[in-house]
């Protein structure tokens, strides 16, 4: 199985007042081709970072990032601002978090989703309006050709977030990043957002980074799931592997937080204590053992390393669940 | 977008104004009146309201209808050129900056605070001096480069003003969503600001410059009245200063000019109010 995209040992810090903050630190992770990765984590704990900083969205001079990425064969990390943007939309897009703001307010809808094609795939106006009007009909948005014509302000949460997908696979892209695409949104428009996604990713072939903070999400969507904590890759697995088995603590713990219809009513909901480090000050040892029931002397002095089982299961902890102390 | 019925009466005055002033300023000389520069010997310093003379005439027998109409000309001209130059090189200078950030906002942000330190008038005054008079004081200065050298240092003038305002705005749009989104499409930094910062930071930049046309148009009256513009009444300021000299006897020649600018610069502050606060109003419904 073939890699996608495949991330060695990225690092991006910001320059702060207070001094660097390291957001992500030394992720490895390999994106298959045609598969679905999930990435979860709380918040801030450098998921949508990890996604912008592979795509090289991140700009300005206090972004310092380090590491290799690899895409399609291509070094992204070694290749030039302009060869990079050669492969966006046709190669990775992204679909963002707030399709509130991440369309422009005074710009028609129309001319938001045939930019692309215009750009990328050199299209006519009216070829690419009316490629865009079968993109909006893709997304399942009705009356596909009066949406084009209106603002982003005349639509809702939903339609707005099907017009950013349609944006993201106007150039038929191999990789498609999407940063909580459901997070602003509420609970049925999710479900059909996730069931379009999940449908067009067959449809298209295409790989997808499905960034998220809700385990049920990544459960029925994402083929293999990364668990990030503190800007790091915790533990990497398929994703019926990584519910069945899990190695990490830190997933333990994010797993028994979430509620369950078999619990006796009256039982308190179980939350992981204390909060993630302060990305300016990473403590010495494992991040998460301040709050790892399981935590030894060892896990605060000394970091823990990237351990790979033989299945291919990937941790990051000295004392993962199933195995003998 | 702006439906003239829905503004409110005082507002739709000042746009009825302005656009009286546009047509002076286009059309003034296929007007059927006669050129200001003709004399009423018969005439000399007549009240408004005379037959005839519906504004009076000065002193000198000018009647004022057709020095204010011609004036109008003179003044509307070198507003308009100035704030359209102003903002055009202003908002260019601005949006790079902001867009750019780094080395270039620095040197440029410090240059729009210098150029903003320095009062209006005297960086004006200075600068029309300098470059609107001959080394040999009794050569006349051609009225053409009267008028250059009054329209260049009103848009130096008025870049710092406008091109802060385009960076403050292209400082707030350009961290939005929709860039990195464009971004991640694969446009490129120019087709980014033409296509997403210009539209959005267009409307402020339209509010801002109606009411730099009303400071440009008192700044060229200053100018003139002080004897560094337009000289002999080729414009209002001109106007103004030519009829100070005649306060005492007869008034009215003053007042007319005067009326004139008035109206006009309220006018342009308040349709530059409306449309700050239309534009707000739709940037918090979005």
């Amino acid at each position: 199985m073939s890699s996608l995209l495949s991330i060695k040992n990225m690092s991006v810090n910001f320059d702060t007042p207070r001094g660097s903050l390291e957001a992500v630190r030394g992720v490895d992770i390999e994106i298959p081709a045609g598969m679905s990765v999930g990435v979860v984590g709380e918040s801030g704990s450098g998921k949508t970072v990890m996604c912008r900083a592979a795509m090289g969205l991140l700009q300005g001079s206090t972004v310092n990032r380090t590491g290799t990425v690899i895409f399609d064969g291509n070094e992204l990390t070694a290749m030039s601002k302009e060869q990079v943007r050669e492969l966006f939309g046709s190669g990775m897009a992204m679909i963002f978090q707030d399709p509130l703001t991440a369309l422009n307010p005074v710009r028609r809808i129309g001319a938001q989703v045939s930019e692309g094609l215009r750009i990328r795939l050199g299209m006519s106006k009216s070829d690419a309006m009316a490629r865009s009007k079968e993109l909006l009909e893709l997304v399942r948005i009705p009356n596909a050709a009066a949406v084009l014509k209106s603002f982003p302000y005349q639509l809702s949460g939903g339609m707005r977030q099907r017009v950013m997908i349609a944006i993201a696979i106007a150039c038929n892209p191999k990789l498609l990043f999407a940063d909580e695409p459901t997070t602003a949104l509420d609970v049925t428009v999710q479900a059909q957002i996730l069931q379009l996604l999940r449908e067009l990713r067959e449809d298209l072939k295409m790989s997808m980074v499905l960034v998220t903070h809700d385990l049920g999400v990544v459960a029925g969507n994402t083929d293999y799931v990364a668990v990030m904590y503190a800007g790091e890759v915790v533990e990497y697995a398929p994703t019926k592997k990584l519910f069945a088995d899990m190695r990490m603590p830190y997933t333990e713990a994010l797993l028994d937080s979430i509620p369950r219809v078999d619990h006796k009513s009256g039982t308190r909901l179980s939350v992981i204590a204390g909060r993630l480090p302060d990305p300016t000050n990473r403590p010495a040892g494992c991040g998460f053992a301040p709050r790892c029931k399981y935590a030894q002397d060892k896990c605060t002095t000394d970091h823990p390393e990237l351990k790979t089982d033989p299945d291919g299961h990937i941790y990051r902890c000295w004392f993962p669940i199933g195995e003998a102390l | 977008m702006f439906k003239f019925k829905e503004l409110s009466k005082p507002t739709q005055l000042c746009v009825a104004w302005l656009g009286l002033m546009m047509f002076f300023a286009l059309f003034g000389p296929f007007l059927p009146i006669e050129n200001w520069t003709f004399v009423y010997e018969d005439d000399l310093g007549v009240t408004p309201f005379s037959p005839g003379h519906i504004l009076g005439t000065d002193n000198n027998g000018y009647d004022l209808l057709s020095s204010v109409i011609s004036g109008t000309r003179m003044s509307v001209f070198i507003a308009v050129t100035a704030v359209g130059l102003g903002g055009l090189i202003g908002s260019a200078l601005g949006i790079t900056a902001a867009f750019v950030r780094g080395k270039v906002d620095l040197v440029l942000s410090t240059a729009f605070n210098v150029g903003l330190a320095i009062p209006n008038l005297v960086l004006a005054l200075a600068l029309v001096s300098v470059l609107a008079t001959n080394v040999d004081m009794t050569e006349v200065v051609p009225i053409w480069r009267r008028v250059v050298v009054l329209v260049i240092s009103l848009t130096i003038v008025l870049i710092p003003i406008l091109g802060r305002i385009a960076r403050g705005a292209t400082l707030t749009w350009s961290g939005r969503e929709f860039v990195t989104a464009a971004r991640s499409m694969g446009m490129r930094d120019m087709q980014i600001i033409r296509k997403h910062i210009v539209p959005n930071v267009l409307p402020a930049l339209i509010a801002v410059a109606f009411l730099a046309f009303g400071v440009v148009i008192i700044a060229e009256a200053s100018l003139s009245l002080l004897g560094v513009g337009i000289p002999d009444g080729g414009s209002w300021g001109g106007m103004i200063a030519r009829g100070r000299n005649d306060l005492e006897y007869s008034p009215h020649v003053l007042y007319i000019p005067v009326i004139f600018l008035a109206i006009t610069v309220i006018s342009t502050n308040q349709i530059g109010e409306v449309l700050r606060g239309r534009l707000d109003g739709r940037e918090s419904k979005v």
